[in-house]
């Protein structure tokens, strides 16, 4: 377990260093540095007020004194500032973050509350409409877009019958509507994997064997089926961070909430390399963390991964 | 992301149209009504700017979403009064130059405090032109550019302060007049960069002060009961009438409208122009703010990449504009078209629209010309090049992507293809620096005169620093007043429209704001809000 531990984590570091460098160099292929960039949005500067700026920021050292300077920075939690505001980018980032968090860890909770119900549903449904009805669900859910959903609702909701605020009031559908409209699109893929498996683990013989003891219907989904069709949909769920920060980005911008997302937009609007910057690494930070711990988690449900010693690929195991 | 949203909104905006059409026929004009009696006092404004903003650093208050909120909190020395077409006093009680224009000086106003109880007298003007002179090297604050040449000020006396320039600026007087040279209290200007851009921390002397704010989504301002130093020329000359103005942040446009009619806001920004009848047509208003501080929409040429460096094709793009038609097809009856770099309103505007007329023929023959050659495609070419241009805005503006697409036609068919990344931010951050992206689509404030965003070599305009029109900035700096300065002021319309066509005008900047009909408010020639002289009939 120990050694499972010390690669799985060594691989994340390296993941989030790579992560670094190629968000560094991709800022030396743009076609100026950050200072002058983001001076030069709105109206002709003085070079020396450039220049100054540059300096104070460290932009006129050599490259790779920027880069291990930098990166040192990273490890005592030093993101560099954000020329718009003047604020350090953690301070920046930090002050925002808690209001995404809520609103992705609950739409989240929501998708994977969907994706069960949804599958359980439809296996345990006796009826071959609804059955068909169910499994067709998460396609469409996949296909709507977030922003398409969050509009209509707005304007249904709150424009139409006034039955909610078009801003973010602390009221109790001022939050929930946000997560629903986040959670649909996160809960496509779980749904999706999840049914895919379970249909796999019916096949099993095992099942067999069970209905043959006499196990009811859900007994069987809830007790054994569910738990050895989790780990491709514990997989995805790893990958859904992606989708989740998307679609929060969009969320926050539609229902006009603070968050992460209204700080990516300004950072891109106000052409804020080092906030741009510190929000990429963040996010790649983010997807390695929930990788890790999918990861970690993983041997817990398939104490087979331990066994192969993480040669291969444990995943392919349930696939 | 940013492209589909609009195309959506719009066909949502559209189904609202439709069904307020039909059920306006029953609704009352209330906006009417609302407009007798007088002002009333107390009440909640709710105002709902476009996006939020996070540096409210105040002398970098170029744009709109900061300019509009910091207009109630700072006050300037002079205000330019748009409906008299002058700078009237204001903080300043008296102001004059010399001869010419190299110093300046201003009598302040007795009694005045900033709202962390310190005086605005003549020391705190004196550190507060010094910071917006010279900036402020300690939290990173860059000099202010409409304060071209400043070189020092003095007080003199008790209540006096004089400016010295180092060369010759008759703007400056005008650049006195923008928020971005609002006045705040000395100790404010101590502060460190991320403290001077909390506006939690910014004291001005202001009508309203900051009260509360929640990042991202709401800053709450409460009115200043002393306040008694309003511009010269304002209706109220005491404390505002409202007690609170409430700043929230709505992004999406096609939900500025509703907010209004469901009563949610009482004032937006950024109406956009399929709106405007339907919010009319349901009793609220639909308030135009002219933008007589700003030069008008345009493309600005950029001619790095050769294509446009002859005259002769800027010109031939400039007459292939059908106007008109931009104002009939995405435009409203809000807008109104240029007829020249200054907007209709603004001090020294020249009239050119019979030199802007479409006229496609000339503008072939012009191309033909200059030895652009239709090609096998339609496209004209020289030497083997295409004459293929591309034009880069910001999507702040909720029309400027589709004229451009409208444009992208007319062009087409005078030969010449238009890339129409407007609206893509993307492509803005490697656009604005490149000499080689032929167009800027923009506006700019232009408190210290047309000088200062076409004559820098990195401006990024033009990316050109042109000599002839440089002279005639120059000289027009030196000249404060009378014919002579309108002669100037003329020239460089001309040069900049006619003659040099660097700019491609399209229509006067203006605001379209969404009132509802209890909201009574009026507009700066910056397009803010006077919150100042503000009410709500229904309090």
């Amino acid at each position: 377990m120990a050694r499972y531990l010390v690669q799985r984590i060594g691989q994340a570091l390296l993941v989030v260093w790579l992560a670094y460098t190629l968000v560094f160099l991709a800022v030396q292929l743009l076609p100026s540095d950050p200072v002058t960039i983001f001076l030069t949005v709105d109206s002709a500067v003085d070079q020396a007020a450039i220049d100054t700026m540059k300096s104070q920021y460290g932009y006129d050292q050599p490259l790779v004194v920027q880069y291990l300077h930098q990166l040192a920075g990273l490890f005592s939690g030093d993101f560099g500032y954000s020329l718009a505001s003047g604020q350090s980018v953690r301070d920046r980032i930090s002050g925002v973050a808690g209001s995404t968090v809520a609103l992705a860890g609950s739409a989240f909770v929501t998708a994977v509350v969907i994706a069960v119900l949804l599958v359980a549903a439809a296996t345990l449904t006796r009826s071959g409409v609804v059955r068909r009805v169910l499994v067709n669900l998460p396609p469409l859910f996949s296909a709507i877009p977030v922003f398409w959903l969050g509009l209509v609702l707005l304007e249904l909701l709150s424009i139409r019958w006034g039955v909610m605020s078009l801003f973010p009031d602390g009221s109790f559908l001022s939050l929930a509507v946000p997560v629903l409209v986040l959670a649909i699109i996160v809960s496509a893929p779980l749904a999706q994997v999840l049914l895919k498996s379970v249909s796999h683990v019916y096949d099993q013989p095992f099942i067999d064997v069970l209905r043959a003891k006499g196990a009811s219907r859900s007994w069987i989904f809830f007790r054994h089926a569910l738990k050895n069709a989790a780990g491709p949909a514990l997989t995805i769920t790893g990958i859904t961070v992606g989708t989740l920060f998307a679609g929060s980005v969009i969320t926050e911008t539609v229902f006009a909430r603070s968050g992460l997302g209204s700080v990516v937009l300004q950072a891109v609007t106000t052409q804020d390399v080092p906030l741009v910057q510190g929000l990429v690494l963040l996010t790649a930070t983010v997807f390695v963390v929930v990788n890790l711990v999918v990861d970690l988690l993983y041997p817990l449900l398939d104490p087979r991964i331990l066994k192969s010693n993480g040669q291969g690929a444990p995943r392919a195991l349930t696939a | 992301m940013a492209r589909r949203p609009v195309r959506v909104t719009a066909m949502l905006s559209l189904a609202a149209l439709a069904l307020t059409a039909c059920s306006s026929a029953s609704s009352t004009p209330a906006a009417q009504d609302a407009g007798t009696g007088g002002p009333v006092e107390g009440g909640t404004l709710v105002y709902a700017e476009v996006t939020p903003i996070n540096n409210w650093q105040t002398q970098a208050a170029r744009f709109y979403e900061k300019s509009n909120v910091l207009n109630s909190v700072l006050d300037r020395l002079t205000y330019f009064d748009p409906e008299q077409g002058e700078l009237v006093p204001w903080i300043a009680s008296d102001f004059s130059s010399n001869a010419d224009a190299t110093e300046f000086t201003f009598t302040i106003r007795s009694g005045v405090t900033f709202s962390d109880g310190s005086p605005l007298n003549a020391e705190a003007v004196k550190l507060n032109l010094d910071a917006l002179g010279l900036g402020i090297e300690a939290a990173q604050v860059q000099p202010n550019v409409d304060f071209a040449g400043y070189s020092s000020a003095e007080v003199i006396g008790e209540d006096q302060v004089k400016v010295t320039l180092s060369s010759p600026n008759a703007n400056f007087l005008r650049a006195t007049s923008s928020v971005t040279a609002g006045l705040v209290s000395p100790a404010t200007l101590k502060l460190d960069a991320a403290g001077q851009s909390a506006i939690s921390r910014i004291s001005g002397s202001g009508p309203f002060t900051f009260e509360s704010e929640k990042p991202d989504e709401e800053v709450v301002l409460a009115k200043r009961t002393d306040y008694a130093w309003a511009p010269e020329t304002a209706g109220n000359q005491g404390d505002a009438y409202l007690d609170k103005v409430v700043v929230k942040y709505l992004p999406e446009v096609a939900h500025r409208a509703g907010a209004v009619q469901s009563g949610q806001v009482d004032l937006v920004r950024g109406l956009q122009p399929l709106d405007e009848d339907a919010l009319a047509a349901s009793g609220n208003q639909v308030l135009p703010a002219k933008g007589i501080d700003l030069t008008v929409n345009m493309a600005a040429v950029r001619i790095g990449s050769g294509k446009l460096a002859d005259e002769n094709v800027r010109q031939a793009l400039q007459i292939g504009i059908d106007r008109q038609s931009i104002k009939d097809t995405v435009l409203s009856d809000s807008y109104e078209l240029a007829a020249s770099v200054l907007n209709h309103q603004a001090p020294g505007f020249v009239d050119l629209s019979e030199e802007l007329e479409y006229q496609p023929d000339e503008a072939r023959a012009l191309l033909d010309e200059a030895g652009w050659d239709v090609g096998a495609d339609g496209i004209r070419e020289k030497d083997g090049v295409k004459l293929e241009v591309t034009v880069t805005s910001s999507n702040n503006s909720v029309v400027i992507k589709p004229a451009f697409e409208l444009i992208e036609q007319q062009w087409r068919e005078i030969g010449v293809k238009l890339d129409n990344r407007a609206g893509d931010n993307t492509f803005l951050a490697t656009a604005m620096p490149d000499p080689n992206v032929e167009f800027f689509g923009t506006r700019q404030f232009i408190y210290g005169g047309l000088g200062p965003i076409f004559e820098p070599a990195n401006n990024t305009m033009t990316h050109t620093s042109d000599a002839d029109l440089n002279a005639i900035f120059a000289a027009e700096r030196a000249v404060t007043q009378g014919p002579e300065r309108d002669e100037l002021l003329a020239r460089e319309q001309q040069a900049l429209v006619v003659d040099k066509a660097y700019s491609l005008v399209l229509w006067d900047e203006v605001q379209v704001y969404g009132a509802h009909s209890d909201t009574h408010v009026e507009f700066t020639s910056g397009t803010a809000p006077v919150f100042q002289g503000a009410w709500k009939t229904g309090g």
